[in-house]
């Protein structure tokens, strides 16, 4: 087969585990964006399949071969690092030409292959420069087109916007999104903004403590989560988790009732319930504010802010548990004021006391 | 699978070994392995001739008792007295002087640091032709001034007196070129808020920059201490380290024992009081330097 | 300082500083004079190199007396011997201490670090024992071999190594180099300022060593530069006078000061660095 896989991969620093059988395939022409917290083991997976870090068990494949006791020139991979690593003792065209000289590349066809990438990436004035005479945005350019004109079979990104501006960072996204519908290579992209991940990635994968959570593409991760981390990581403001006082199955759908006895019904069949205890995840836009006395409970506001397209309104139930609502741009509601609210907990998620997601398939 | 982590790593280590490898030959041939059979001679009595008799501590002994030997280490210390505070407090002035971007400081600054360049036989050539009673610079001086000269390097109290002064004119460019770059790194902010406040030069001098450059002034001392308790050069070519032995140093001491009588592990013997002196000043300088970051 | 002094203290302490670079320049402008004078004045009074008629007679002697350019090209061969060593062995076991892992490796290197408190006179009298059963003594080798051992160099290239970024090996190693390839290439190339001021602290200290080339190089023609003067100075009777003497001292000082004003801002750099 094409593209990349990893079969059951893992790694320990001494007795600290870093990556806990981890497996994962890329398809040939796929965009897959790694996405989780600092120190979730995503840069140590990225360096793994470049060949930096040695693996201590499974398997890395690319094209069908294995890969992992190559050395990293061998495996037909670039990376794009986050600090771009440009050599800078050494002009743009040399920095891309190292990597194809080491490898006996001749002469006209390094020259070919730098002026193409040039081109694509419009950077033909940019070549006899050094590094330090570029700016950010020019120095992840050449970054990009030193790994492109290696034609790698896998083309990996370490964070690489990290170290842009807010705008560049806007377009520089754009740009890859467009690299990558002209190159159709096997990408691998590692962030820890989830609106890169979403805006850029045909599949999502989803790390947390070393493990993978959840791979899907960008509307399965935020539509159906697998796990309550993967549910409260992905979306902006973060997914209201309620515990859940008790569960009842006694008619065709699973009924809760939080806390303050607010009794609400899902949209999970009766016989998903679970033993121990469950957590109702609602997304801000499944929370609605009405007249008080008018929905399933009662709340304070305690904070508002006010997006111009959009209003966060944040909430304090009366045993104390927080919600953030989402309300139309003008909204009337002031610190301090009582009002209803209406929670739609049929487009709501239910995690058990393992963290996985009632609706999605069991584990 | 493990075998495949131990297979990487060892190809590390190997490459890792192959470039360390030729320095630490060196290191172990020509740093080590004399060190160790330095210790070694000092415990035996051996000569050039490669007669040798193993004596323990002996030759420590005879150290302790040696009256030449007591002399050396007391004119070593007094010619550190004589030559370390007078370095650093110069070297701090010339550099507190010389701190700003004019050319003249530039200038200056070339001066005050050109001698440290020169090797020891060229100062002292320099010097003696200053210091010499019968056509020195200076006797010419007091000539004109229809003065008597001065014997400095004959009379034994004179001697190493103007050993020193010669080290000092050698050697006042490293602790100058230290305090400058420690100045350099004092933030300008801090005498920008000295300004508002009103403090004046010697206020600014005694509350901001000396307090700045504390750690700076700690390394100039320890780093003079080790270089100066080596004086060897400058004593064996004015003085030979007379008259009397009045300008003998530690060095010049082991350099008589060790080369021109050949009682080598006697020669050894000292040079390990003289490593000790050193290491303990090192350890200081360390312990020092520790203790403040 | 941040601020300027004025009034009679400002006066003062130009003053002082007038002083001290009167003291600092008279020796060198005496000697400059000295060897300006014919030997027949001389003999007079040295008071006559205060005023002409001055000469270039003395210089003109050296090129007539062959040993001080043999002493010279020894200094040269000596001091480039040792400083290339240095920098060598330095930048390879810099590189190999700051990035690649081996067992033993941080043992070895504070060993390595405990060496820069060994001072020369604690192993020069059984390297000198060594270097005779060897054969060494009045060879190009024994001067050159005992420079090399010095571990500052190591010190400061492993310094230097450790604070460049990992990635831009990594970077190389995607880039399919070998690890030596990388280290001339990439590491090398980028550690030439250390390398600079590294080289230029080692030539200095080899050109002007006075105490091991004078027990090692006891044949005349092995001389280095340091060690003819000192011993024509020893001779004094026996040289062609004063101003040859001086002319001398002033000849040999010449290589010495070009080194210096064209290295002048590496030699800064390092003293920087120490101070810091």
């Amino acid at each position: 087969m094409s593209g990349l896989a990893l079969r059951n991969v893992s790694k320990r620093f001494g007795d600290t585990p870093v990556l806990d059988d981890v497996s994962l395939e890329i398809g040939a022409d796929e965009l897959l964006v790694v996405l989780g917290p600092s120190g979730c083991g995503k840069s140590t997976l990225l360096r793994a399949i470049a060949g930096l870090e040695t693996i201590d068990e499974g398997q890395i494949l690319i094209d069908g071969v294995r890969v992992d006791r190559l050395a990293p020139g061998k495996r037909g991979v670039a990376m794009v690092f986050q600090s771009y690593a440009l050599y800078p003792h050494m002009s743009v065209r040399e920095n891309m030409a190292f990597g194809l000289i080491n490898i006996g590349t001749a002469r006209a066809e390094i020259d070919r292959r730098i002026a193409q990438a040039a081109k694509m990436l419009e950077m033909e004035h940019l070549l006899g420069r050094r590094p330090s005479e570029l700016s950010g945005g020019q120095r992840q350019r050449v970054a990009i087109g030193r790994a492109i004109v290696k034609e790698p079979k896998v083309f990996m990104f370490d964070e690489p916007l990290s170290n842009l501006d807010a705008a560049l960072r806007s377009r520089t996204r754009q740009e890859i999104a467009g690299l990558h519908r002209r190159i159709r290579t096997a990408m691998i992209f590692v962030t820890h903004d989830q609106t890169e991940a979403m805006s850029l990635a045909d599949r999502i994968v989803v790390m947390n403590q070393r493990r993978i959570e959840q791979i899907g593409t960008p509307l399965e991760i935020y539509a159906s989560p697998a796990t309550e981390f993967v549910a409260t990581f992905v979306g902006s403001p973060a997914m209201n988790i309620l515990p859940v006082a008790q569960a009842t199955a006694d008619g065709a759908f699973l009924r809760v009732a939080l806390g303050d006895g607010t009794q609400l019904e899902t949209s999970l069949p009766a016989s998903a319930i679970k033993d121990g205890a469950l957590r109702l995840g609602l997304r801000p836009e499944a929370v609605r504010l009405c007249a008080p006395g008018a929905g399933d409970t009662n709340a304070t506001v305690e904070f508002v802010e006010f997006l111009g397209d959009k209003t966060h309104v944040h909430l304090a139930l009366s045993r104390g548990d927080r919600v953030v609502a989402l309300a139309a741009a003008p909204c009337t509601a002031r610190p301090g004021d009582e009002t209803g609210l209406v929670l739609d907990a049929a487009a709501g998620h239910l995690f058990g006391s393992d963290g996985r997601n009632l609706k999605a398939a069991p584990a | 699978m493990k075998a495949r982590a131990r297979d990487a790593a060892s190809g590390e280590a190997l490459s890792g070994a192959l470039f360390v490898a030729p320095y630490l030959l060196v290191f172990l041939v020509l740093l080590v392995y004399p060190l160790v059979s330095g210790i070694w001679l000092s415990l035996h009595k051996a000569d050039l001739f490669g007669g040798s008799q193993y004596i323990g501590f002996e030759n420590y002994v005879r150290l302790f008792k040696d009256d030449v030997f007591r002399k050396a280490v007391w004119n070593t210390c007094y010619f550190v007295l004589l030559t370390v505070p007078a370095l650093t407090v110069i070297g701090l002035a010339l550099a507190l002087a010389l701190n700003n971007g004019t050319r003249r400081s530039a200038v200056l600054r070339g001066l005050f640091f050109s001698s440290s360049v020169l090797s020891v036989t060229i100062v002292t050539l320099i010097w003696r032709m200053v210091l010499v009673p019968d056509g020195g610079l200076i006797a010419d001086l007091l000539a004109s001034l229809h003065l008597p000269s001065v014997p400095f390097l004959s009379d034994a109290r004179l001697a190493m007196p103007a050993v020193a002064l010669t080290t000092i004119w050698w050697c006042i460019g490293l602790p100058m070129m230290l305090f400058l770059a420690a100045l350099q790194q004092v933030p300008k902010d801090l005498y920008e808020a000295a300004a508002l406040d009103n403090a004046g030069w010697w206020r600014t001098l005694l509350r901001v920059t000396l307090p700045s450059i504390r750690r700076t002034a700690l390394v100039v001392v320890v780093i003079e201490i080790i270089l100066q308790f080596q004086l060897f050069g400058q004593a064996q070519i004015m003085t030979l380290g007379g008259p009397n032995n009045a300008s003998l140093p530690i060095v010049l001491f082991i350099y008589q024992i060790g080369f021109q009588r050949w009682d080598i592990g006697y020669a050894a013997a000292a040079s390990e009081i003289l490593f000790c002196i050193i290491l303990a000043a090192a350890m200081t300088q360390y312990l020092a330097s520790r203790g403040r970051s | 300082m941040g601020q300027t002094r004025h009034g009679p203290g400002r006066i003062a302490a130009t003053a002082a500083l007038a002083l001290a670079a009167l003291i600092m320049a008279a020796p060198l402008l005496w000697t400059l004079l000295l060897s300006l004078k014919s030997n027949a004045e001389l003999l007079r009074g040295t008071g006559t190199a205060f005023a002409p008629p001055y000469t270039l007679q003395n210089y003109a002697d050296i090129f007539g007396h062959s040993a001080v350019f043999g002493w010279l090209l020894n200094s040269a061969i000596v001091s480039l011997g040792v400083t290339f060593g240095v920098l060598a062995l330095s930048s390879l076991a810099g590189y190999g201490f700051a990035r690649l892992r081996f067992p033993g490796r941080d043992v070895i290197f504070i060993l390595v670090l405990f060496g820069l408190a060994i001072p020369e006179q604690s192993v020069i009298i059984a390297r000198h024992q060594m270097f005779s059963a060897l054969s060494l003594h009045n060879t190009y080798g024994g001067l050159i071999f005992p420079g090399l051992a010095a571990p500052f160099g190591v010190f400061l290239m492993t310094q230097y190594f450790r604070a460049m970024p990992k990635e831009l090996e990594e970077a190389a190693w995607l880039d399919g180099a070998s690890r030596f390839r990388t280290f001339w290439k990439i590491l090398l190339p980028l550690s030439l300022p250390a390398q600079a001021t590294l080289g230029i602290f080692t030539f200095l200290a080899t050109w002007n060593d006075y105490w091991w080339p004078l027990i090692s190089a006891t044949n005349s023609d092995m001389y280095t530069l340091t060690v003819g003067v000192a011993s024509s100075q020893m001779n004094f009777a026996q040289t062609n006078g004063l101003g040859f003497l001086m002319a001398q001292a002033v000849f040999a000082s010449v290589p010495i000061l070009i080194v210096y004003v064209i290295f002048q801002r590496y030699i800064v750099a390092g003293v920087s660095r120490a101070a810091a």
